[in-house]
């Protein structure tokens, strides 16, 4: 008898919990998102989810960020251990090994339902994060190579940078710039690194960086040029010398030569960034430095030239709210509410009608974003390449690592040319 | 019978032993077999491990980084254990002295250690041996013109690691210490009245006596070298062109920014097979110079 009481009692508290559970689903949603970046985003995507929370009840969010390589093990780990955050930024570089290891929602059914509204937006944006004819990510913002630049000191040497330069009008100016004020010239450690620039390069020539589990160059010669530059820039001794970097975190906008150093010796006039980044360049800049913005060096802009979606925002396959998720996308994509707070920081808002009406309350540098990418970038732009192909990190890692070769006068441009084109092969193949 | 079980000796002595059990088993062997399996495996973290035999440990003989980071760390571990030990050893001596202030003494000698492996600690390093940081400015100071980039030449590099290791030499100096005080004040009164010096009794007395915990050290801190991550991490991260690629380093690449997880793996295994070897040889040469015998 007591023996069946008990049972009585834990089934009823078992099926009191249960039904208890399925109701709370239904009321409530705890998500986690996902993203990295820096001070400024973080504030502002915090406010959004708040925003997005309080208008819809029972919704809450556990907003969490991490600085950029440190996001990447902690969303490979986090992958591992089954428990992806439900809505997660992405990056155009590992779109395609979340989405192919179906780690990644398919978002068609919810833009073909209207869950999502896209109708504003261009299909060349939206198929950025297409793969193999199914939407995976959500572009949440345009934004294209971009080169920074020291403008008040080219401006005190009387030196003009033109938009769309060619190399040998780049080499002019940084010897100019060199002769006259002593500032050197820093070709790498960008945000974008070497990579995004050897790739830039190859596009005026009609190439694209990855083939199909191989370089998709024609040799190892086609690698040259780019190994090249950077050894006249050595030799020549405008270069910054290497050694500079290795006290600098990569891609970290407040180290870069462009704005920080101690002596014009180890500072560069210019920078390789991504327009999105011209407001947080010219934050780290110091007080009276005005920090303009370009087209990266090549001799083919409208081959080389592209818009690039800045980041994905991407929902889990395993989210319990795919829903609620979609409509967060909707929500950053469309309401106008929201990017008033976001004010294109992740670059400029897909939405044609969004970036209309947020255009008033833009500062004047992040109107200087949206008008390098609409009137220098767009008419001058071809199709970005397809995402990255699954080993590219360590393709990137081995690129570096020649760059950092050729600088140190280690080896020749041929020779790094030739050791990227074998060994980038065989991380590719296999 | 439940009254006799529990006071049984061997009960006591698993249900005290049991939180160490259970945290060694589910937190140190079981992930350790998981590896073992995920070394013989390709895995990217995202997708399941596919078994693939020994892929991973030939592409290991071919991988000219992974000979690289070997060398260096063996290099970083042959030079910089002996000199901290033999640092370690100088200060013990020195602090052997008591005065008023010896406890003050020992304490400092010995915080370097505390906040050694710290992350803190290396970006102070990074710091002082910067371009414009504070080593460079005192060089200035003393009327040196050129300035040296200690982290970003190629041969100078390992040696702002070394010596951060060397400087943090504090717990081999306490275990010193602590043996020196052990060493029968007799035996330098017998030595000096036989008419050794200070070299003698040193080379005589203090070595022989002191070589079992010589050894010890010298076990221990040989593998925490060959462990090294955190100084290399935050410090260099490998560059100047590999030059301070550490062992542990490039397995964290590969593992987790790469994404060659199993890789990774099958690198672990590999240390932690040479990290027993180096052991077993330090274990073999310990008959002919540690001192095992009574005083």
């Amino acid at each position: 008898m007591r023996r069946k009481i008990i049972t009585l009692t834990l089934a009823v508290a078992m099926s009191m919990s249960l039904s208890g559970g399925l109701s709370a689903q239904a009321e409530e949603a705890n998500m986690t998102v996902f993203w990295w970046g820096n001070q400024v985003r973080n504030e502002r995507t915090q406010e959004i989810l708040d925003m997005f929370a309080q208008e819809n009840p029972g919704v809450t969010f556990d907003g969490q960020f991490a600085d950029g390589t440190d996001y990447w093990t902690r969303l490979a780990t986090l992958s591992a251990g089954g428990s992806i955050p439900d809505v997660i930024q992405m990056d155009y570089l590992y779109i395609e090994q979340y989405a192919a290891n179906d780690l990644l929602l398919d978002l068609t059914p919810y833009i073909e339902d209207g869950t999502i509204d896209v109708s504003n937006v261009s299909d060349t944006i939206l198929s950025t994060g297409e793969i193999d004819g199914k939407i995976y990510g959500l572009c949440n913002g345009i934004n294209s190579p971009a080169l920074m630049y020291n403008k008040t000191l080219l401006d005190e040497a009387g030196i003009e940078v033109p938009d769309y330069m060619t190399l040998d009008q780049f080499k002019d100016i940084c010897r100019e710039v060199y002769e006259k004020t002593g500032y050197k010239t820093s070709l790498t450690l960008g945000s974008s690194t070497s990579t995004a620039y050897l790739e830039y390069l190859l596009r005026s020539h009609g190439l694209q960086l990855y083939g199909d589990g191989a370089f998709g160059v024609n040799g190892a010669e086609d690698f040259e040029e780019f190994f090249e530059l950077l050894e006249i820039g050595i030799t020549e001794g405008w270069h910054v010398d290497p050694s500079v970097y290795v006290e600098r975190q990569a891609a970290s906008v407040e180290q870069d030569c462009l704005v920080y150093g101690s002596s014009p010796e180890t500072m560069s006039w210019c920078a390789f960034y991504a327009s999105n980044q011209l407001v947080a360049m010219q934050n780290a800049a110091p007080e009276g430095i005005e920090i303009g913005i370009t087209t990266w060096p090549t001799d083919d802009p409208e081959a080389s030239n592209y818009l690039k979606p800045s980041q994905f925002f991407c929902i889990s396959a395993d989210t319990e709210y795919p829903e609620i998720a979609a409509q967060l996308l909707n929500y950053i994509t469309n309401s106008v509410e929201c990017n008033n707070v976001l004010l294109g920081e992740r670059g400029v808002p897909i939405s044609s009608v969004v970036a209309e009406s947020i255009s008033d309350n833009l500062s004047e540098k992040e109107q200087e974003v949206v008008t390098y990418i609409n009137d220098v970038i767009t008419p001058m732009c071809s199709t970005i390449n397809p995402p990255s192909p699954e080993n590219a990190s360590e393709v990137i890692s081995l690129i570096d690592g020649l760059t950092e070769k050729v600088l140190y006068q280690e080896i020749t441009p041929k020779e790094a040319a030739e050791q990227l084109y074998e060994e980038g092969n065989a991380i590719l193949a296999s | 019978m439940i009254r006799k079980f529990f006071l049984k000796e061997s009960t006591a002595g698993v249900i005290f032993s049991m939180p160490f059990m259970v945290g060694f088993l589910a937190f140190m062997f079981v992930p350790m077999m998981i590896s073992l399996y995920y070394a013989f495996c390709d895995f990217n973290i995202l997708s399941d491990p596919v078994f693939s035999g020994l892929k991973n440990f030939k592409t290991m003989a071919g991988d000219d980084k992974f000979w690289k980071s070997l060398n260096v760390t063996m290099f970083y571990t042959i030079v910089s254990v002996p000199l901290k030990l033999a640092f370690a050893l100088a200060v013990a001596m020195i602090l052997m002295k008591s005065t008023k202030a010896t406890g003050i003494y020992r304490a400092m000698y010995y915080l370097p250690s505390i906040i050694g492996g710290s992350v803190a600690v290396s970006i102070l390093w990074k710091r002082i041996f910067a371009t414009d940081g504070l080593l460079n400015s005192i060089l200035k100071g003393l009327g040196f013109q050129t300035t040296i980039m200690w982290l970003g030449n190629k041969n100078l590099a390992i040696w702002t690691l070394i010596l951060l290791t060397v400087w943090q030499f504090g717990s081999s100096m306490l275990i010193f210490l602590a043996s020196l005080k052990q060493i029968p004040r007799s035996l330098y009164e017998a030595s000096t009245v036989d008419g050794a010096g200070g070299c003698r009794q040193f080379i005589s007395v203090t070595l022989p006596l002191l070589s079992p915990t010589i050894f010890f050290n010298l076990v221990m801190q040989m593998i925490n070298g060959l462990l090294a991550f955190t100084q290399c991490y935050i410090i260099t991260k490998g560059a100047p062109l590999d030059s301070t690629l550490f062992y542990m380093v490039y397995m964290y690449q590969q593992s987790f920014e790469f994404y060659n997880t199993g890789y990774g793996a099958a690198m672990a295994w590999v240390m932690l097979l040479l990290v027993a070897v180096v052991t077993a040889i330090l274990f073999a040469t310990r008959k002919f110079w540690v001192y095992d015998g009574g005083y």
